[in-house]
């Protein structure tokens, strides 16, 4: 198999300003359930070989966005191009386009996975020799070529998200729509999920919508990156210069009990927080000037200027990756900071 | 796209049920083997009043019973295209489908295949079982029986669209096609002759399909008529067919989120 090299989002995404012809162009979709606004007139431009993560907390809209790229629902407002191919009014040509995996696995368990790759390459128009070539070609990127006569539902849990991931990929798609890939599978199929990934983006020019919860993820993957809140797209770019225009450095402090008050932190309950540019000075003060309740703390934690601060800048919310835990979820904490300026209140 | 490439997505679709149906031919077969087992349970008791009733001794109690548990057990798999898409749901597989690049006519159309031909078996091994096994005289042409056969499962398989279309999870699918099987097949004369039938059962019995399927056997079975004389309940099939259609039209939601187990 060969690996691609991650190049840098950065370079991806000044090819998208420099005005390179963008392969999905979303331009004002708005879309409501009744009374609730799930999306705010977003804007979404990706180029060839492009991986956008999509982040954004639970009901930020992600999946609706996805939906709409899709074709499974259509927006009330604005419009969706892929390869230059209205979704609303390409049918057909614009759903041969795009290629999705959604959040829930999707597969016939009662049918082997050769048997649920081909259905959807036939359906794309693959037949004869290329057909099969192309089975065991996508096979070998998600690593399931061993696997190819067991039936669906015969595979572990792993398995079954990689042969999701790549029923979604084998009529090369110009565009792969990946909604919470990794939800739910274990670190191993996670790593390879990614490097899939990579590698598709990489070798067959193919655009990523990767919606997710997990910031490492995105870095890994050397996405830029969409922030969506509210239906609304809150920032995009590549992670650098998102991490240059809105990332400060932060300071944790965890009592046991309630947090002491301190001058220029935000105080929630069992935790002092500040963002700063200078994370190590900022700490050394606020622990000496804790006192008595130096007694009480449990931990001190310094994040520099990354994605999980540039979500904190513009959401308002703290980023709490859980990784490891049983289901695996990553988990996004509401706070009440104002975290705009270099500390909090 | 042209005509070809929509078929060649058709037949990918039915291939792949027929390729699971395959898999886990439990429902067709026990749908095709009881009804040949209650055949074998009743067939003498119906002649002995056919005897009785029409006094004529050629005809035996397979001419009958014989369209009679046909129509009556076909009416089991009329909710055979519903539980194949409510699987679909249940597997999360539906929005993939609806996210290819069939459309939602070709999706529709190539999900009925796999029912209409496990409803043409089952009636080819019934009508055929029937006639090996209990002696099933054809006094009227085999072009009319088939007409008829085929103009019931063309009837069944619209029934069917229109019970998915209605039924938000596999349970009331599952409830409403038992229960129509055995109300359609009791009022249409499929278990008793309607002639025997409560009175009000005789007046609205005509109201139902079922009625027009045993009519139309019975025509070629009893009064050996040819494929004109089964126009009438042949029509009347496919009138039936054509207005579950349309109901089903305008209450189909492809969108629509199904529930599978609940």
């Amino acid at each position: 198999m060969v690996r691609w090299h991650l190049s840098p989002a950065t370079r991806l995404w000044s090819m998208l300003e420099e005005g390179r012809s963008a392969v999905l162009q979303v331009d004002g979709v708005a879309k409501s359930y009744g009374d609730h606004v799930a999306l705010h007139s977003v804007d979404l431009s990706l180029v060839p070989g492009e991986v956008c993560g999509l982040l954004g907390p639970n009901g930020a809209g992600k999946t609706t966005l996805v939906s709409i790229i899709a074709g499974l629902r259509s927006a009330d407002r604005g419009t969706v191009h892929v390869d230059g191919i209205d979704v609303a009014r390409g049918g057909r040509a614009a759903r041969t386009a795009v290629g999705l995996a959604s959040q829930e696995t999707a597969i016939y368990p009662t049918v082997t996975v050769r048997e649920n790759l081909e259905l959807f390459a036939r359906l794309a128009g693959l037949g004869g020799r290329a057909l099969w070539s192309r089975i065991e070609e996508v096979a070998d990127v998600v690593e399931l070529t061993h696997l190819l006569d067991r039936l669906g539902r015969q595979l572990s849990g792993g398995e079954k998200r990689r042969l999701h991931t790549a029923m979604a990929l084998v009529h090369r798609p110009r565009v792969l729509l990946l909604d919470e890939p990794t939800t739910g599978v274990d670190i191993a199929t996670r790593s390879r999920l990614l490097a899939a990934i990579s590698d598709l983006a990489a070798g067959e020019g193919c655009a990523v919508v990767y919606s997710t919860h997990y910031l490492p993820e995105i870095e890994e993957l050397g996405a830029t990156v969409a922030i969506i809140d509210h239906g609304r797209l809150l920032a995009r770019g590549s992670l650098d210069s998102l991490v240059d225009q809105h990332g400060s450095g932060l300071v944790e402090l965890t009592f046991e009990g309630p947090a002491p008050e301190a001058p220029g932190a935000d105080c929630s309950g069992d935790t002092l927080r500040v963002t700063t540019d200078r994370p190590g000075p900022v700490a050394a003060r606020l622990t000496a000037g804790l006192g008595r309740d130096a007694e009480r703390l449990v931990s001190i934690d310094l994040v520099p200027p990354s994605l999980e601060t540039v979500f904190l800048s513009l959401t308002g919310r703290i980023y709490r990756s859980d990784e490891g835990t049983d289901d695996g979820e990553g988990s996004i904490a509401a706070a009440d900071a104002d975290v705009t300026g270099e500390t909090a209140r | 796209m042209n005509a070809a490439s929509r078929w060649s997505r058709i037949e990918a679709v039915a291939r792949h049920d027929l390729r699971i149906l395959r898999r886990d031919p439990a429902f067709l077969v026990i749908f095709t083997v009881m009804p040949l087992a209650f055949m074998a349970f009743t067939e003498r008791a119906f002649g002995s009043a056919l005897a009785l009733e029409l006094n004529d001794s050629g005809l035996t109690g397979a001419s009958v019973v014989v369209p009679g548990a046909t129509v009556l057990f076909s009416g089991f798999l009329v909710g055979n295209l519903g539980f194949g898409i409510f699987r679909e749901h249940g597997w999360g597989t539906w929005e993939r489908l609806r996210a290819s690049p069939l459309s939602t006519g070709e999706l529709i159309l190539a999900k009925s295949i796999a029912p209409v031909l496990s409803l043409a078996l089952q009636l080819a091994v019934l009508l055929g079982g029937g006639s090996l096994l209990f002696g099933l005289d054809l006094r009227g042409t085999f072009t009319a029986f088939v007409a008829v056969a085929a103009s019931l499962a063309v009837m069944e398989v619209a029934l069917g669209f229109l019970l998915l279309s209605v039924c938000r999870s596999v349970i009331q699918l599952n409830a409403l096609s038992n229960a129509g099987a055995m109300l359609l097949g009791g009022l249409g004369g499929a278990v008793a002759p309607v002639e025997l039938l409560p009175g009000w059962a005789q007046a609205i019995a005509p109201a139902t399909p079922t009625y027009w399927a045993v009519v139309g056997f019975q025509d070629v079975t009893i009064d050996g008529a040819g494929l004109g004389g089964v126009a009438v309940p042949v029509g009347v099939l496919l009138g039936f067919a054509v207005a579950f259609l349309v109901l089903s039209a305008l209450r189909f939601r492809v969108e629509e989120t199904k529930t599978a187990w609940a």
